[in-house]
């Protein structure tokens, strides 16, 4: 019997880094050739990067994902799926059809995935990390129509739909309204040895704050639905009880509305807005703030939660979503009530005020990392379902 | 031999001069014994019907209803063609298959199918979205420029009914005028030609 092998269709991977499922993808394929499976991973291009290589032993393939203009960045994503699909098509040839699954990662990669698999006729796997209802709390547009008819679409394509937490599961399920028997879910990981090197914390803290400052730090896209907002209406309830910089790490459509908000009050000097930042600065950054704030009010998942707690900052998270699942309150986290600045400030002062409590909350929260979200666990639970689902395939009629 | 014919429009579908085009063709094709598919779109109509003459046409309508364009919505219908060619292909034993595809519309699925299945296709070009929208350069018309561009480039070959669009294509596209054949419908010899024209590009394969 042959390795058993995987397709995987991601619009981002390494280097291309846009959210969080290239992350994702970069750790669960190179997990998955740990456990003896094939894996080929289908990509958006990016400058400088090769069109095709090898990395950890997964086997990397660039699209031109820019071959043809396109009006809007909508109708730029079913043209990028038709390149996507036509060249590995030519691919799944090229390396004699023996491709078991297909895994194709949100709506970006729909076509292209449901195109493959009918032609190939090989079972379909999706992983849904966010749905377009969740991002924009209801449907409002035309193209939000669109995209989200085209997810559930897709999911209606797939063999089996994975989901990275409880809560997901049951939006999906209520979203696109899939069976029960067709949800699965397996969490999204972290890898604790990317937080494991030492820093001179005095010196690198010393770029961002003053040694009697505290930091609190907020990582992610500047958008509605990940709560920054929320944030920066706590900031003043804070600093009337602790000395505390607030950095703000990523970028989005509200930044200006934000910077406005921060000078109508009076705190620049506060509230640091530093972009993207490299992944070393950003893992320094993480290990160094004495509080990390994720107060989204639609979440998945939380990656963000997840890899502050590897690199030991304290937590303080929104409870809603994946994030109610990975943080236990007064063990592993703070959870504070959703779109509320009080509670949000409640929490983030309650942590910086009290240094016993924020250790022991460092402690039990890279515990449960390297327990529950490993992706060498996340990997084997991912094989495990791609058998299944084999052998559910090796009954049907196209096998 | 089999012919899958792909048109975004068949009867009772009719939008332009094509569908009546597509009803000749296979109509002729059927005469001449040829195992006739028509994959077309009709959102009402779905399914399979066989005619008498033993043309089979396979109606699909679009996956997602809600648009923002008509890139879009060929884009996605693209892919129930697919759907539709590829069953084709499994349960008629993989051989002796050509496709046949006629104007833009569905240029990736057959592009695809090619580079997959190996399956030969053959563009039949019933006008250009330079000649339809001559003095619009929005990203919107190059797009659709850029597939007729990837249809010239992936088909075996290019089958027009005039020499001057032969001419216009050279000029427009640079295609290499050999992989062009110009099959008059006002011929007397128009479906031998056709026939030639298929047994040519299966030929080449």
């Amino acid at each position: 019997m042959h390795e058993l092998s995987v397709l995987m269709l991601s619009w981002e991977y390494p280097p291309r880094v846009i959210g969080g499922i290239s992350p994702h993808i970069y750790f669960l394929s190179k997990h998955l050739v740990k456990q003896g499976i094939k894996a080929y991973v289908v990509t958006c291009d990016f400058p400088d990067a090769p069109a095709h290589e090898v990395i950890d032993g997964v086997e990397i393939y660039r699209i031109d994902s820019y071959k043809n203009p396109s009006p809007d960045f909508a109708t730029w994503v079913y043209l990028m799926n038709m390149n996507m699909q036509k060249e590995t098509a030519a691919l799944m040839k090229k390396i004699g059809y023996k491709i078991d699954v297909i895994h194709a990662h949100d709506w970006l990669v729909a076509n292209a995935g449901i195109g493959l698999k009918h032609i190939f006729r090989k079972p379909l796997l999706v992983t849904m990390h966010s749905t377009e209802m969740g991002r924009r709390d209801g449907l409002h547009t035309t193209a939000e129509k669109m995209i989200h008819e085209t997810e559930a679409w897709l999911t209606y394509e797939a063999w089996k739909v994975i989901c990275c937490s409880d809560y997901m599961m049951n939006h999906v399920k209520y979203v696109f309204g899939l069976p029960n028997d067709k949800l699965v879910m397996v969490p999204n990981g972290v890898d604790t040895h990317n937080y494991a090197a030492t820093i001179d914390y005095q010196t690198f803290r010393s770029k961002f704050a003053l040694p009697e400052e505290k930091i609190v730090l907020f990582v992610g896209r500047l958008v509605y639905e990940k709560g920054i907002h929320i944030l920066i209406n706590a900031v003043p309830k804070i600093l009337s009880k602790v000395n505390t910089k607030f950095i703000i790490v990523g970028s989005g459509y509200m930044k200006e509305q934000l910077l406005n908000i921060v000078c109508s009050m009076g705190l620049e000097h506060k509230v640091l807005f530093e972009g993207f930042l490299d992944d070393t600065n950003l893992m320094k950054l993480q290990k160094c703030a004495d509080v990390s704030v994720v107060p989204s009010l639609f979440e998945p998942f939380g990656i963000v939660a997840l890899e502050a707690m590897a690199a030991g900052s304290p937590v303080v998270v929104s409870d809603t979503g994946g994030l109610a699942e990975i943080v236990e309150h007064d063990i592993t986290g703070v959870k504070v009530y959703p779109n509320n600045p009080d509670s949000l400030a409640w929490g983030i002062t309650k942590v910086l005020l009290d240094e016993s409590y924020a250790q022991s909350l460092r402690v039990n929260a890279y515990r449960q990392v390297q327990e529950k979200y490993d992706w060498e666990k996340i990997a084997q639970d991912t094989k495990r379902i791609y058998e299944n689902v084999l052998r559910e395939y090796s009954k049907s009629f196209w096998a | 031999m089999r012919a899958i014919i792909f048109s975004w429009e068949y009867p009772p579908r009719v939008v332009g001069q094509l569908s009546e085009y597509v009803r000749a063709l296979t109509t002729q094709l059927a005469i001449n014994k040829v195992d006739v598919n028509v994959v077309t779109y009709d959102d009402d109509v779905t399914g399979l019907t066989q005619e008498s003459s033993g043309i089979k046409t396979i109606r699909v309508s679009n996956p997602v209803k809600t648009h923002i364009g008509v890139l879009t919505w060929v884009l996605t219908l693209n892919q129930e063609v697919e759907r539709a060619a590829t069953n084709i292909y499994y349960d008629t034993g993989k051989k002796n298959s050509l496709i046949d595809v006629c104007d833009w519309h569905f240029i990736p699925a057959a592009v695809t199918l090619k580079n997959g299945l190996d399956i030969p296709f053959i563009y039949s070009v019933e006008s250009l979205e330079d000649h339809r929208s001559p003095t619009a350069q929005s990203s919107y018309n190059m797009a659709i420029k850029s597939i007729e561009w990837q249809g010239f480039y992936e088909a075996d070959m290019i089958n027009v009914k005039s020499q001057w669009m032969k001419e216009e294509i050279i000029r427009m596209y640079n295609v290499p005028p050999e992989k062009i054949a110009v099959v008059s419908t006002s011929s007397d010899t128009w479906i031998s030609d056709i026939l030639r024209l298929y047994n040519t590009v299966l030929e080449i394969r």
